[in-house]
C-alpha cells in the first residue's frame, strides 16, 4: 500500500508487488489518451513484476537471477525507490545504495573528485563524511592519476570502477548492485567481489544481480529467481541454481528438439558399470544412438555441463555415419564429477567445420558421490571438478604429522572468467 | 509434420509448447494498490530533508555550465547586456517609448533582469528531468529537486546580471530610490511564479517532448507581450487589471521600476492580481508535478 521507513536499518521487506509500465512508451500520453477514448477501453500493459515478496534480513547477502528482461532491474529500481510499482507494500530500513545501471549518476563533464562529492551528497551524507571516505574510494578504483579529470575522458571501465567505488565506500545500509562487474577487467571483478564482502561483513545487505552463476555462488547464500516477473524460487543459492540451469537446459533441449538437422540423437543413457547409476570416481558409460540422414565422417562432441553451454570438459570422437541408426558407446574411466545434476551436451560437426548437429544439451546426469566443498566467500568458482586428497596437518603441540584420510571433493580455485 | 508448421521458427514453437505461459490478465488485489501520501505536510517535509541535494544539483549545474567555456560566468551577463543594447537601439531610439523620464537603458534594463530570470528557469528547469534522467535511476529523493536547482541558477545568474545595473547607475549618475527595499514584494512575486511554471512544465515535458521544441519559441514571444521593452501604460487602462491576473511579470516590472527608479509604492492592485496567479501557479504547479512524479523514472 505504502512505503514506510520504520524498519530496521538494512533490512527489505516487500510484499504483493505488482508493476507495470506505460503500454507503449514511444507513444505520448496524448496519443494513448486519445486512442483510449476512441476505443473506450485502455490497452492492457504486461506485468513486469506480478506479486513479488521478498523477505531480506539486515546483513544478508541475496542474488537475483533470471533472463533478460525478467525484470530484474526493475524490481532493484523499485526497491531503491527510484520508480513506483503499481500495488504492493514496501519497508526499508536505512540508506540505500544503488549501482543499477553502470554510470547512472555519474557526470561526464565533471570530475572523478566531484562526481564522488556530488553522489555522496545525493546519498545524503554530509561533504565531510565523503571526504573522510574519499581517499578509499580513489584508491579502491585505481584511478589517483585520473581522479581530478573529466569523468567523459574516462574509459567504460574507468567510469564503472568509480561508480562502483563510489557506491561501495559510502557505507549505505542497503547495497543494491544491477551486473555492475561486467566491464571491468579480471582484477577489478575480483576485487570488487572482495570489497562487497567486507562490505558485508559490515553488516550491510546486499542485493545483488547477475548472469554470472560463479559470481552469485561467491557472493550469496541466497538466490532468488525471477522469471517473467515471477518469483520461481527462492532459497539457498546451490538449490535455486541448480532449479534454474536445469530450467535453462530444459529450454535448449525443447528448442533442439524441435530443429530438423541431418543427424538426430534419438537415445541417450549414461550408468555406471552394471546399470548402477553414475557416480564420483567410478566409471560412466554413455550409450547414443544417432538417427543419421547422410553418411559419411563427422567430428562428435559429447561433453558435461553445469551451467548453460559451457562445458567442463568435451570429449570429441571422428566417427563414420550411415544412413540410419548408429549406436556409440563411450567409457569415461574416472568420473570427475561431484555430486550434483548436470548436462550432457551433444554435436555432431561435418568436416569443414558444418554443423550437423548443433551444440545442444541432449539430457540430464545426475551424479552420486560425496558432497562439493564450496569455496570461501568472494571466490569465483568455474566448474566443479572431483580431486581426491589426503590432508597432513601439524598441529603445535603434536611433533608428527596428523593423517586425516579424506576423500572429499576439493573445489577447483580457478581465477575469476 | 505440414509445410505450414515448417515455416514456423524453432522458437516460436517453443513458445507455444511451454505450457506454464501465465496469465497475463491477473490483477493485484484491490486493496495493495500502491499509494503515495501527498500531503502537504509531508510532500514539503521531504523537500526540507532533500534541501542539500538541491544545493549540490545547484551548484553541480553552475560549475558544469562553466567548465569548458573561456568566458565563464560572464556569459550570465552576456544574454541582457545583448538584449539590452538592441533594445536600446530599437525602442529606445527609433520607436521612442515613454519611459517617465527615466534613462531607458535603465528602464529597459529593470525590465529584462526580472524576465531573463524567468525565461531562463523556464529553458533549463522545463527540461531538467529529461536532461538529468541518469541520476532518477540513482536514488530516491524528490524529483522536484531538478527544476528547483534549475530556478536556483537562473536566480545566480540574475544576481551576476545585477552588476551591469550597478555600472549603468553610475552611468547615468543616478541612485536607487530608497523604495528599493519595496522591491521584495515583487521579487517574491516573481519567485513563486517562476517556480510554479517551472515545476509545471518540468513535468509536463517529460510525457510531452514536443513542449521542449516550441518552448524557445514562447518565451521569444512572451519578450515582447510583457512590458520589458516598454511601459505597463501602454496597456489601455480598462486591460491592464485583466493583463495582471494573465501575465504576473508584467506588475513584477513595473513594480519593480517604481520602486527602484521613480521612488513610488507598487500599484498594490495590479501587483496583488499577479501575486493571486502566482499563488495559484506555484501550488497548482507543485500538485501537477507531485502528481505525475510517479511516472517520471519510466518515461525520462
Ligand atoms: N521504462 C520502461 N518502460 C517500458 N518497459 C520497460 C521499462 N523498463 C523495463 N521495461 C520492460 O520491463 C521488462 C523487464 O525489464 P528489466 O530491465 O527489469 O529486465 P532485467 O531482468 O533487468 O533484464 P536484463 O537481464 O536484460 O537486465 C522488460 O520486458 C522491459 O522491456
Ligand atoms: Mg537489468
Amino acid at each position: 500500500m505504502s512505503r514506510s521507513q520504520a524498519a530496521l536499518p538494512g533490512s527489505v521487506s516487500a510484499t504483493h508487488i505488482w508493476k507495470r509500465y506505460r503500454p507503449d512508451s514511444r507513444r505520448s500520453v496524448v496519443q494513448e489518451t486519445l486512442s483510449a477514448i476512441r476505443r473506450r477501453q485502455r490497452r492492457r500493459a504486461r506485468w513486469v513484476l506480478r506479486d513479488v515478496e521478498l523477505e531480506v534480513q539486515p546483513g544478508e547477502a541475496v542474488a537475483l537471477i533470471g533472463l533478460n528482461g525478467s525484470g530484474k532491474s526493475t524490481l532493484l529500481k523499485v526497491l531503491a525507490g527510484v520508480t513506483h510499482p503499481n500495488a504492493g507494500q514496501l519497508d526499508i530500513g536505512g540508506r540505500i545504495g544503488a549501482l543499477i545501471e553502470v554510470r547512472s549518476g555519474i557526470h561526464p563533464d565533471l570530475s572523478g573528485r566531484e562526481n564522488a562529492l556530488f553522489y555522496g551528497t545525493v546519498l545524503g551524507l554530509s561533504r565531510r563524511q565523503v571526504m573522510d571516505r574519499f581517499d578509499d574510494i580513489v584508491d579502491f578504483a585505481e584511478l589517483s592519476g585520473a581522479i581530478d579529470r573529466q569523468v567523459k575522458f574516462y574509459s567504460s571501465g574507468m567510469q564503472m570502477r568509480l561508480g562502483f567505488s563510489i557506491a561501495a565506500f559510502l557505507e549505505p545500509d542497503i547495497l543494491l548492485v544491477d551486473e555492475a562487474l561486467a566491464v571491468g577487467d579480471v582484477g577489478f571483478q575480483q576485487r570488487c567481489l572482495e570489497r562487497m564482502k567486507d562490505v558485508l561483513n559490515q553488516g550491510t545487505t546486499l542485493i545483488f544481480v547477475s548472469h554470472d552463476m560463479a559470481a552469485v555462488e561467491a557472493m550469496c547464500q541466497r538466490t532468488v529467481w525471477l522469471d517473467d516477473g515471477v518469483i520461481r524460487s527462492d532459497g539457498p543459492t546451490a538449490d535455486t541454481l541448480g532449479r534454474y540451469r536445469v530450467g535453462l537446459e530444459e529450454k535448449a533441449a525443447l528448442l533442439a528438439r524441435l530443429l530438423d538437422d541431418p543427424v538426430r540423437m534419438t537415445q541417450l543413457s549414461a550408468t555406471s558399470i552394471d546399470e548402477a547409476l553414475p557416480e564420483t570416481g567410478r566409471p560412466l558409460l554413455l550409450g547414443l544412438t544417432l538417427a543419421s540422414e547422410m553418411s559419411g565422417p563427422v567430428d562428435l562432441c559429447v561433453g558435461v555441463s553445469e551451467g548453460p553451454a559451457t562445458p567442463i570438459f568435451t570429449l570429441t570422437r571422428s566417427v563414420d555415419l550411415r544412413v540410419g541408426e548408429n549406436d556409440l558407446r563411450c567409457t569415461i574411466e574416472n568420473l570427475p564429477l561431484p555430486k550434483g545434476r548436470y548436462y550432457v551436451w551433444l554435436g555432431a560437426f561435418g568436416p569443414g567445420g558444418s554443423t550437423q548437429m548443433p551444440w545442444h544439451p541432449a539430457a540430464p546426469l545426475d551424479v552420486e558421490g560425496p558432497p562439493r566443498h564450496p569455496p570461501p566467500r568472494g571466490v569465483m568458482q568455474l566448474s566443479p571438478v572431483h580431486v581426491t586428497a589426503r590432508w597432513d596437518a601439524r598441529g603445535s603441540e603434536s611433533t608428527s604429522f596428523q593423517r586425516e584420510p579424506t576423500d572429499g571433493t576439493a573445489a577447483a580455485l580457478l581465477s575469476p572468467r | 509434420m505440414t509445410d505450414l508448421e515448417r515455416v514456423v521458427t524453432p522458437g516460436a514453437r517453443l513458445r507455444t509448447l511451454i505450457t506454464a505461459e501465465v496469465s497475463h490478465n491477473e490483477q493485484p488485489a484491490d486493496e495493495w494498490a500502491y499509494q503515495r501520501s501527498l500531503r502537504p505536510s509531508r510532500v514539503l517535509g521531504d523537500l526540507w530533508r532533500a534541501r542539500q541535494i538541491v544545493r549540490t544539483i545547484t551548484e553541480r549545474n553552475l560549475r558544469v555550465r562553466y567548465k569548458q567555456s573561456v568566458l565563464g560566468f560572464a556569459w550570465a551577463l552576456l544574454t541582457p547586456v545583448g538584449l539590452l543594447i538592441v533594445l536600446t537601439f530599437v525602442f529606445g531610439r527609433v520607436a521612442g517609448v515613454d519611459t517617465g523620464g527615466i534613462p531607458y537603458p535603465l528602464f529597459a534594463y529593470i525590465g529584462l533582469l526580472p524576465w531573463a530570470f524567468f525565461a531562463a528557469a523556464l529553458n533549463t528547469g522545463g527540461s531538467s528531468i529529461v536532461s538529468d534522467k541518469a541520476l532518477l535511476n540513482k536514488s530516491q529523493f524528490p524529483r522536484e529537486v531538478f527544476p528547483l536547482s534549475a530556478v536556483a541558477v537562473a536566480g545566480v545568474d540574475a544576481g551576476m546580471a545585477l552588476v551591469p545595473l550597478v555600472i549603468l547607475f553610475l552611468v547615468e549618475q543616478q541612485a536607487p530610490a530608497v523604495t528599493t527595499a519595496l522591491a521584495i514584494v515583487p521579487l517574491l512575486v516573481l519567485i513563486a511564479f517562476t517556480t510554479g511554471m517551472t515545476l509545471a512544465l518540468a513535468s509536463i515535458i517529460v510525457y510531452l517532448r514536443d513542449v521542449r521544441v516550441v518552448l524557445p519559441l514562447l518565451l521569444q514571444i512572451g519578450l515582447f507581450a510583457t512590458p520589458v521593452a516598454y511601459g505597463l501604460e501602454l496597456f489601455p487602462g480598462w486591460a491592464r487589471l485583466a493583463y495582471c491576473f494573465l501575465n504576473p511579470v508584467a506588475p513584477v516590472i513595473d513594480s519593480f521600476r517604481r520602486t527602484v527608479l521613480l521612488g513610488q509604492a507598487p500599484q498594490w492592485d495590479y501587483l496583488g492580481a499577479g501575486a493571486v496567479t502566482a499563488a495559484v501557479v506555484l501550488v497548482g504547479g507543485y500538485a501537477l508535478f507531485k502528481r505525475l512524479e510517479g511516472g517520471m523514472a519510466d518515461v525520462a
